[in-house]
């Protein structure tokens, strides 16, 4: 190995730790004062100079933080296993039928990607009603599934046309398999990868939306992570809050930290297979 | 393969996910078209049809001008900005370093915050005097008092993009690395044995195999950017003035504030066919290079 | 291929259907759930002894505001426990969301039928206001309440339309300057300024003492309203009461010399550099945070921020609070003053009779409940016989009370959005951009013109 080689080596290396320095600094400043004690208001660019979670505690309880994770939770797990389910459903004929009504299909639900919810809430609340679809705190949840069939059906139908191979399925039918057992026991198995990737992209925005919760959920003890954060909105700016306010942050992002920590390859790698291949 | 195995009947499985995404998403987008020649205010029940008066007070008053160059302008520098960070970031992460799996997670982190979390920390970066940057510049005896990111007209819009840029370029570095996984070692090789320096192989040998990769980001970000409106809403209400106030913004403001319903409509429908035009050109534009190259 | 021609057809028939359901709903779910809403509403009228003892059930509140950060929030905590413990089968749900956002919410869900049992409501004609409520059907006359005697005519009077109240507010609200009385004595001003030409006298002594003489939270647009409508108040409106009904009426408009003059006098302010620097950066809970800490003389605000201003900072000061004197010497300065926002009932509410018996309740001038919503609440008391409780309002209230000069917020006689232009119109000016004040009484005008023939 040249010395050329070397310090070339180092200039990449650094230039990395740099990148990721800018990239991670807001976080860290925001974790330190989230560290300190509601009432140290010393430069917050003193990192750590304090451990102590009088802060957390202070937001943990001011979000109701045990009942607002649990209703992110029901809200996200339901949402994304029907979007899987139907998602992938869709996806089949769309992949695997050549037709002008399967490209019309593909067309029209990529199509809806470029809708921005805000823009048709009104009409959407008038939908619900006139179904007489009660608001309750599982609302949200038909709207999270409408909005992620888009992008779900674009990476499920990517996948099983390049990643599943008709062999498989004419095997399936040789043996007498109808379509539904076909689809459910030899087709659908073979989706994991896109699934993960579903779940991953699905699953992080809507954990995060606060949108349509806002509109639909009307009780406090409803209010997953994301609303029961909004009421920490007047403190933004506040110097005073801070430290109570990026409690409140990091735990409202702590479960999907968490879950990223256990399943980072399945993050990174999911993330990609629908992609690349689509 | 046979329609004996690829039966029509196939299509039964797209119901279910068609019945929701008429019901929930089709169907009020039409209404949208329906409200756009009203006058309705969003909560009364009666309301006229004015024919093209929303459209007609849209194309004479500033807000269509002044929100289509925020969105333009937001969507241009998300797109390019974005992309070429991201790209510059999934070359160094494919290099040969150390600890570059902790690198690409790390790089991802910001991805997985709400979008209300980051408007908080990065409004507390962005502010003036008592600031992040302003504590930073201070420290090292650097006069700031004129820094003003969020409340100057000039960079507001230009701050608020940079933490949508901040935000996503986890996805879209991730995107990238994938794309550069299939590239092929012999091919690389090929090239360097031909003399071809670290420039060239990226543009003529790189860059052609990430086209889909491209394809996909650049489609994202593109469609993100149009639909810009969270960082507006959470960090500077559009403001300061209108210098942030991106199409949906305006139109957001307009059917709840104003209650102006039908003419928000009308610029919803406006928005809509930017935004199709738009990103239908890039595609089949993307489409016709894959092909080609 | 037969089978894909049916679906098609089958899912054509079907959107036809679910198209002209939500399009007749439209029109009918008004003419038939009102009927519906007012039957039930007499039922259990009837039976009000038994529903209100037996039977639970509970009831959603949807206000605007943030929870207070230390100590029992009165409307989250103390009102729903007090509640329950006086109608052990009520069980009141509140909830909270910032201004914004509360607006949005709520009238989404009151546009789907679904609104909360009891909500927020503006007086008059402001965003949220209790005309557009109230024409539209989605508040319950409340006219049947036991105390209205007990209320001000005028805060009544703000939340009535068509002659009967649909809110009942929870106060008076007053504009007007918080200030740092040591930092005034400082430069010798020992009494505060009495009209225009002195006040601004003040500010430039505070401002050559090398004291910042204003704090205003510019970032956040509505804080430009603070100081506007008191200027108005004393520029606009004290020999024409009835401007804005003028304005209605067409006979006169916004884009008027008075207000050109009341936009020049408040861009004056800035012009001077009284206000602090890079205000357009600077959020309305930061400008508190450096008032009390010291870091500038006064600030623009309300009565409601009461908690806020007067909690402890990094510096020791005694408040002081008056009006903005917009007026010209020897004459009076007319206070900035106006309803506060107030408790409106859902007109399509299954539980109307009971959201009427909590009203009742928390406002019978005797019980726990009521003493715990005076003590929470900063805004000056509407009910009869209630003392002003915070000293820091007297010279306000003073004037207000035996004077009667006051002005209320120009924005209530506007229909909601006028106001955001003003504010982003005027930011222009604070941000160094093109606009003149003629620019923003224009723009004010137009918005004005094309929002009120909505009306």
């Amino acid at each position: 190995m040249t010395i050329g080689s070397l310090t070339k080596k180092t200039l990449v290396q650094l230039s990395v730790i740099i990148v990721m320095a800018v990239n991670l600094i807001p976080l860290i400043i925001a974790l330190s004062t989230s560290l300190r004690d509601p009432n140290n208001n010393a430069n917050p660019l003193q990192l750590f100079s304090e451990i102590s979670f009088a802060s957390y505690r202070t937001a943990f309880e001011r979000m109701h933080f045990p009942q607002a994770l649990m209703n992110s939770i029901i809200l996200t797990g339901i949402s994304v296993i029907v979007v899987v389910l139907l998602a992938a459903m869709a996806a089949y004929p769309m992949a695997r039928l050549q037709s002008k009504w399967s490209k019309f299909l593909y067309l029209f639900f990529l199509s809806g990607l470029v809708v921005p919810s805000q823009m048709v809430l009104i009409p959407i609340v008038q939908m619900i009603n006139s179904l007489h679809i009660p608001t309750s705190q599982y609302t949200p949840i038909l709207m999270f599934i409408t909005c992620s069939l888009p992008f779900s059906t674009f990476l499920y139908t990517g996948f099983i046309r390049s990643g599943v191979p008709e062999e498989v399925e004419e095997a399936a039918h040789i043996d007498g398999a109808g379509l539904f057992r076909r689809f459910w026991l030899v087709v659908f198995p073979l989706l994991l990868p896109v699934t993960v990737s579903v779940i991953i992209t699905q699953g992080v925005w809507i954990w995060n939306d606060y949108f349509f919760n806002m509109i639909f959920i009307s009780r406090a003890a409803e209010s997953p992570l994301p609303l029961a954060m909004l009421g920490f909105l007047g403190d933004q700016q506040n110097p005073t809050q801070w430290n109570v306010l990026f409690a409140a942050c990091f735990l409202c992002a702590l479960p999907l930290l968490v879950a990223f920590l256990f399943l980072q390859k399945y993050f990174v790698g999911g993330m990609t297979v629908g992609a690349v291949k689509g | 393969m046979n329609s004996t195995v690829m039966k029509k009947t196939m299509y039964f499985f797209a119901i279910p996910a068609l019945v929701f995404y008429l019901i929930f998403w089709i169907f009020p987008i039409l209404r949208l078209f329906q409200y756009s020649i009203t006058d309705y205010n969003g909560f009364s029940q009666a309301y006229n049809y004015i024919g093209l008066d929303n459209y007609k007070a849209l194309f004479n008053g500033d807000t269509l001008g002044i929100s289509v160059k925020n969105t333009l302008i937001y969507t241009l520098v998300t797109v390019v900005l974005g992309n070429i960070i991201g790209l510059a970031l999934a070359l160094l992460l494919n290099m040969k370093i150390r600890g570059k799996g902790i690198y690409r997670s790390l790089a991802y982190i910001p991805t997985l915050f709400s979008a209300i979390v980051v408007g908080f920390i990065w409004s507390y970066v962005y502010m003036p005097d008592y600031g992040m940057i302003s504590s930073f510049l201070d420290k090292f005896g650097i006069n700031d008092d004129n820094l003003n990111f969020l409340g100057s007209y000039s960079s507001a819009l230009y701050a608020i993009i940079f933490v949508e840029i901040w935000k996503n370029i986890g996805t879209t570095m991730i995107i990238f690395l994938a794309g550069l996984q299939t590239v092929p070692n012999d091919l690389l090789e090929a090239g360097k044995m031909d003399g071809c320096g670290p420039w060239r192989l990226l543009k003529h040998v790189k860059l052609p195999l990430l086209a889909t990769a491209i394809t996909i980001n650049v489609t994202l970000s593109l469609i993100n950017g149009l639909k810009a409106f969270d960082f507006p809403f959470i960090m500077t209400n559009g403001g300061p003035g209108t210098s942030t106030n991106t199409l949906i913004y305006s139109i957001y403001k307009m059917a709840f504030t104003e209650q102006l319903f039908g003419k928000a409509s009308a610029l919803g429908v406006i928005s809509f066919a930017l935004i199709i035009v738009l990103t239908a050109a890039f595609v089949i534009r993307m489409n016709k290079r894959e092909v080609s190259a | 291929m037969k089978s894909v021609k049916t679906m098609g057809l089958a899912i054509l028939v079907f959107c036809f259907v679910l198209l002209s359901a939500c399009g007749s709903n439209n029109g009918a779910s008004n003419a038939t759930n009102t009927p519906a809403a007012t039957d039930s509403a007499n039922d259990s009228g009837n039976k009000e002894e038994e529903a209100a003892s037996s039977e639970p059930i509970t009831l959603t509140m949807m206000l605007s505001g943030n929870k207070a950060s230390e100590g029992e929030d009165f409307e989250l905590e103390t009102l729903p426990r007090l509640v329950k413990e006086k109608f052990p089968n009520i069980t009141l749900e509140v909830q909270k969301l910032p201004d914004d956002q509360y607006n949005t919410s709520v009238r989404t869900k009151l546009a789907a039928g679904q609104g909360p049992d009891i909500f927020l409501v503006f007086p008059k004609n402001a965003a949220g206001g209790v005309i557009d409520f109230a024409k539209a059907g989605f508040t319950a006359d409340l006219s049947d309440l036991t105390f209205w005697d007990n209320i001000g005519t005028g805060a009544k009077d703000d939340m009535s339309y068509e002659g009967k109240p649909y809110a009942v507010a929870k106060g008076l609200d007053y504009l007007g300057v918080y200030y740092n009385k040591e930092m005034l004595e400082q430069v010798g001003v020992t009494e505060f300024p009495k009209d225009w030409a002195s006040f601004l006298e003040a500010c430039q002594k505070l401002k050559d003492a090398g004291i910042t003489p204003i704090v205003l939270g510019d970032k956040d647009p509505w804080v430009i309203q603070f100081g506007m409508y008191p200027i108005a108040a004393n520029v606009v409106y004290p020999d024409e009461m009835d401007f804005d009904v003028k304005v209605q009426n067409g006979e006169k408009s916004l884009n008027d010399p008075k207000w050109v003059k009341t936009i020049s006098m408040y861009k004056e302010l800035y012009d001077k550099g009284y206000v602090v620097k890079n205000s357009l950066g600077v959020g309305s809970a930061q400008a508190s945070q450096l008032f009390i800490d010291g870091k500038a003389a006064m600030t623009f605000t309300g009565t409601w921020d009461y908690a806020s201003m007067t909690s402890k900072g990094a510096a020791e000061f005694t408040r002081g609070f008056d009006s903005l004197p917009g007026n010209e010497a020897g004459k009076p300065t007319f206070v900035s003053a106006a309803t506060a926002a107030g408790y409106g009932i859902n007109a399509k509410s299954n539980n109307l009779d009971a959201a009427k018996e909590i009203l009742n309740y928390l406002f019978d001038g005797e019980s726990d409940l009521f003493k715990a919503f005076v003590a929470a609440n900063s805004s000056i008391s509407v009910y009869k016989d209630v003392p002003l409780i915070n000293e820091l309002f007297k010279t306000v209230n003073d004037n207000y009370q035996t004077n009667g000069n006051s002005v209320y917020f120009s924005n209530q006689m506007w229909p909601a959005g006028v106001s955001d232009v003003m504010q982003s119109k005027f930011a222009e000016i604070i941000g160094g951009q093109k606009a003149t004040p003629e620019d923003v009484a224009k723009a004010m005008d137009e918005k004005f013109q094309e929002l009120w023939k909505n009306k």
